[in-house]
């Protein structure tokens, strides 16, 4: 059994490449599967302090967010096909149409 | 009973005064319809109709009136028409105090009037018939409808001019007569000088217009009316007053019916070309014959006469006008005369003999027998307007040759033509019994009577230069007709006596500017194949028929006003006629015709006409060859080059006015281009200089804050839009940092 820093641990990682991930990759798809590995990260965060805790709570907020994360990821998804038929790129770099 | 009353006025109202506007509109409407739609009529004989047909009615309606005042007393002889107020004075202040009057446009058909209107009517029915052969050539190009629509314009200018009941419709048709003028001598436009000739009878006509109308103002402030019945009506009132006070200056009523006189008179000398104003009528000659014959020799230049006769109340109360009228008349007689001595274009020859007829007409009126120069006036009207039409009828023939010395012998070639010329010619001599014997030397008889009797010698000078101008007449017209019609027609290279001289016609082309007082009747071209091969050859009937009559007459109008000398003979209708509108000074009495009055007669008619003709035909007719004239020219040629050109008068006209004129118009535009526009000029360039300066300080001063301020903001943004990269990972860089931020400082404190 982890001990429990060690899991705050690897959720801070997980947490860390997401972040890098969504900070400096420039496909739409990467970024995407990034904000998943957040998500994630903080899945496991609510799940190893469920189970410190003792109650279900944090283990059904997780299930929660999972459920979100499937819709979220559907509609994500939807809009980068949708981006992509419009600008032919999926780069986020070269779609800076807000660029002042 | 309402009902019943308007039909019995309108039974007892004379159909004749209620038509009486018809008389003039009916031209009116004739040139209105032509000129309107004349320019699309596909056949010109429509034109013809509606031209004929509107003066042939107002003819017969005149006749109508005619025959009406035929029937009364010579007292109602008197037809009048009110149409409509022409305008309201509202109140004037004249000599009688305030005068309410309105100016209403009003006919007036009287004895006077009326003779002039069956001569306007009358023999411009005849003038407009032969238009229809002489300007034959005009229906192929479109200007025939302009023609006839101008002529019968002038016909309503100059009905209106005899018909109006007061001064200012008078004056209207004295304005419009002087229009229509205008328009028909100028009516070969495109020619320069016939639009020179044209702005000349204009612009000298403006001369006697001005006259006329000081007149006309002097009248209305001395009568405070313009009517014509209300004006004899009161003169005697005014006469009766010891001084008339006008613009604070007083003087006897005669002195100033004397101004008024000679005020109108210049009017007249326009009008009827007199010394000094008679310049312009041998230049209207370039207008076409038929104008030359109605307005130029039978109406308009009458309309002088016409007037002062009108006018007899101002001008018997008013000797020195009087006398005026009676020396211009008699120097005009003459000096006229004399020109046409020395003229070889057959219409410069009628238009000074036009001039010098006109002159004894004023002679006759200035002499007080009012009744004697009107009647000359009708039979000169027939007589000139026959000679008038006759030459128009041998140019034409001729292939507009109007130069006589290129004429000759067409005696046999136009019967028609020479024998109502020549009946035209003795009328205008004044042989016995044509209508010239009649009216000519009633006239000078009755100028001779004024010394005679009443022991002036001014009018025995007048008398002296009239017989002399009479004699003169006399030649010049036998000249004329022998020149034209007798010897051979030299026209077609036959000159046994080297008389001819180069046609004009064949010049005209190249030198237009020369040939001034030249009928420009159009010959471009067309007539120059084929129809010069075979000689002249008379005229159609609808040329020669009009002539004809005129010349008929010419032979009996004279013997509608037998002087009473002659009272065997008949009476003088013409004189009982005109009576009642003349202002009788005394009871008249009818002296018995002395010794004196028939050897005169006799001289005149026996004597002097007649050795004048004899003069003539032996210096043209008995030699073919001129030799007579031709050595006086050779000897003298001074003096015949200084009768041919008019005395130079126009030249000294051109020096003595026109130059000034001319200079004082080019003074008036320097100034106008250096001063006046100068001003406008200086305004507008000050306003641009302004203008300059306020745009320097718009561009400058007020768009440089409001740039200087937009380029601030610009500056500023330019540092803030980095942050705007559009990257959304930047953002949400940014975001992180600022959590990173927001937990440290949470953590730390």
């Amino acid at each position: 059994m982890p001990s429990m820093n060690a899991v705050l641990f690897i959720s801070f990682l997980l947490f860390s490449v997401g972040v890098a991930g969504v900070l400096i990759r420039r496909n739409v798809l990467i970024i995407l599967m990034c904000v998943e590995l957040m998500l994630n990260a903080a899945n496991l965060n609510l799940v190893a302090f469920a189970r410190h805790s003792g109650t279900v709570n944090g283990q059904a907020f997780a299930l929660l967010v999972m459920g979100l994360a499937a819709a979220e990821v559907s509609i994500g998804l939807a809009l980068v096909v949708a981006l992509y038929r419009k600008k032919d790129t999926i780069q986020v770099d070269q779609i800076n149409l807000l660029k002042g | 009973m309402i009902m019943q009353a308007t039909i019995s006025t309108a039974l007892s109202t004379p159909i004749h005064s209620s038509v009486l506007w018809l008389i003039p509109f009916m031209p009116l409407f004739g040139a209105i319809l032509n000129g309107a739609t004349g320019r699309w009529a596909r056949n010109t004989k429509l034109v013809d109709a509606i031209a004929l047909g509107s003066v042939a009615i107002s003819f017969l309606l005149v006749l109508c009136c005619f025959a009406r005042l035929l029937g009364q007393a010579p007292e109602n002889r008197s037809v009048n028409q009110t149409l409509w107020t022409w305008f309201d004075l509202g109140g004037a202040h004249v000599l009688g105090g305030l005068t309410q009057n309105t100016m209403n446009w009003a006919y007036k058909f009287d004895p006077l009037s009326g003779c002039m209107a069956l001569l306007v009517t009358g023999v411009g029915w005849l003038i407009h018939l032969f238009s229809t052969g002489y300007m034959a050539e005009e229906r192929n190009d479109g200007t025939y409808y302009r023609f006839m629509a101008y002529m019968n314009l002038f016909v309503f200018s100059m009905l209106n001019l005899v018909l109006g009941a007061n001064m200012v419709i008078m004056f209207l048709g004295w304005e419009g007569v002087g229009l229509c003028s205008y328009l028909l001598i100028g009516f070969y436009f495109e020619r320069e000088y016939c639009a020179i000739a044209g702005k000349k009878a204009f612009v000298t006509n403006r001369i006697g217009d001005f006259g006329f109308m000081i007149g006309f103002f002097l009248i209305f402030m001395v009568y405070g009316a313009t009517d014509f019945d209300t004006l004899m009506g009161m003169t005697r009132t005014l006469l009766a007053r010891p001084e008339i006070t006008l613009f604070g200056i007083s003087h006897a009523p005669t002195w100033w019916f004397n101004l008024i006189g000679c005020c109108l008179f210049l009017g007249a000398c326009g009008k009827s070309a007199q010394i000094p104003l008679y310049v312009w009528l041998p230049d209207a000659m370039a207008g076409p014959t038929p104008v030359s014959a109605l307005i130029h020799a039978a109406t308009m230049v009458t309309s002088g006469l016409y007037m002062i006769a009108r006018m007899n109340f101002i001008y018997i109360n008013a000797p020195v006008a009087l006398s005026l009228v009676l020396c211009i008349g008699s120097l005009t007689a003459i000096v006229a005369a004399s020109m046409g001595l020395a003229q070889y274009d057959i219409k410069k020859v009628l238009a000074y003999s036009t001039v010098s007829q006109l002159g004894f007409m004023f002679m006759g009126m200035g002499a007080g027998a009012f009744s004697a120069g009107m009647f000359h006036v009708f039979t000169h009207a027939f007589f000139k307007a026959a000679l008038f039409l006759g030459s128009g009828s041998v140019i034409m023939a001729c292939h507009h040759e109007q130069d006589m010395r290129n004429l000759g012998g067409l005696r046999k070639l136009m019967p028609w033509t020479f024998a109502s010329m020549g009946i035209a010619t003795l009328a205008i001599a004044g042989i016995f019994p044509f209508a010239g014997f009649f009216s000519k030397d009633e006239i000078l008889w009755k100028v001779f009577e004024g010394w005679y009797h009443g022991g002036n010698a001014l009018n025995l000078v007048c008398w002296i230069l009239g017989m002399v101008a009479a004699f003169m007449t006399a030649f010049y017209m036998v000249r004329l007709m022998v020149m034209t019609f007798y010897g051979e027609y030299r026209g077609a290279g036959h000159d046994p006596y080297g008389l001819t001289v180069p046609s004009e016609v064949v010049h005209h082309a190249a030198a237009h500017d020369d040939g001034a007082g030249h009928d420009a009747h159009g010959h471009d071209g067309q007539e120059a194949h084929g129809d010069h091969a075979h000689g002249p050859k008379e005229v159609p009937w609808n040329m020669w028929l009009p002539v004809f009559i005129l010349a008929m007459l010419a032979l009996v109008g004279g013997f509608l006003n037998i002087p009473h000398s002659l009272h065997w003979i008949g009476s003088s209708h013409f004189s009982h006629w005109i009576a009642p509108l003349l202002y009788q000074t005394g009871p008249v009495e009818h002296e018995a015709a002395g010794a004196m009055e028939y050897i005169l007669m006799a001289v005149a008619t026996l004597v002097w006409a007649p050795a004048a003709m004899a003069l003539a035909w032996w210096f043209y007719a008995k030699d073919p060859a001129w030799s007579t004239p031709r050595a006086f020219v050779k000897r003298f040629p001074g003096v015949f080059k200084w009768v041919n050109a008019k005395y130079f008068v126009d030249e000294f006209y051109e020096a003595a006015f026109i130059g000034p004129c001319k200079q004082l118009g080019a003074q008036l535009w320097a100034f106008d281009s250096l001063a006046v526009d100068g001003m406008v000029n200086g305004a507008a360039r000050f306003t641009l200089g302004l203008s300059h300066a306020m745009h320097w300080f718009d561009a400058k001063i007020v768009d440089g804050l409001v740039n200087l301020v937009a380029w601030i903001l610009q500056q500023v943004s330019l540092g803030f839009r980095k942050f705007q990269s559009g990257r959304v990972q930047n953002y949400a860089f940014v975001m992180f940092l600022g959590f990173i931020v927001f937990a440290f400082w949470k953590f730390l404190a």
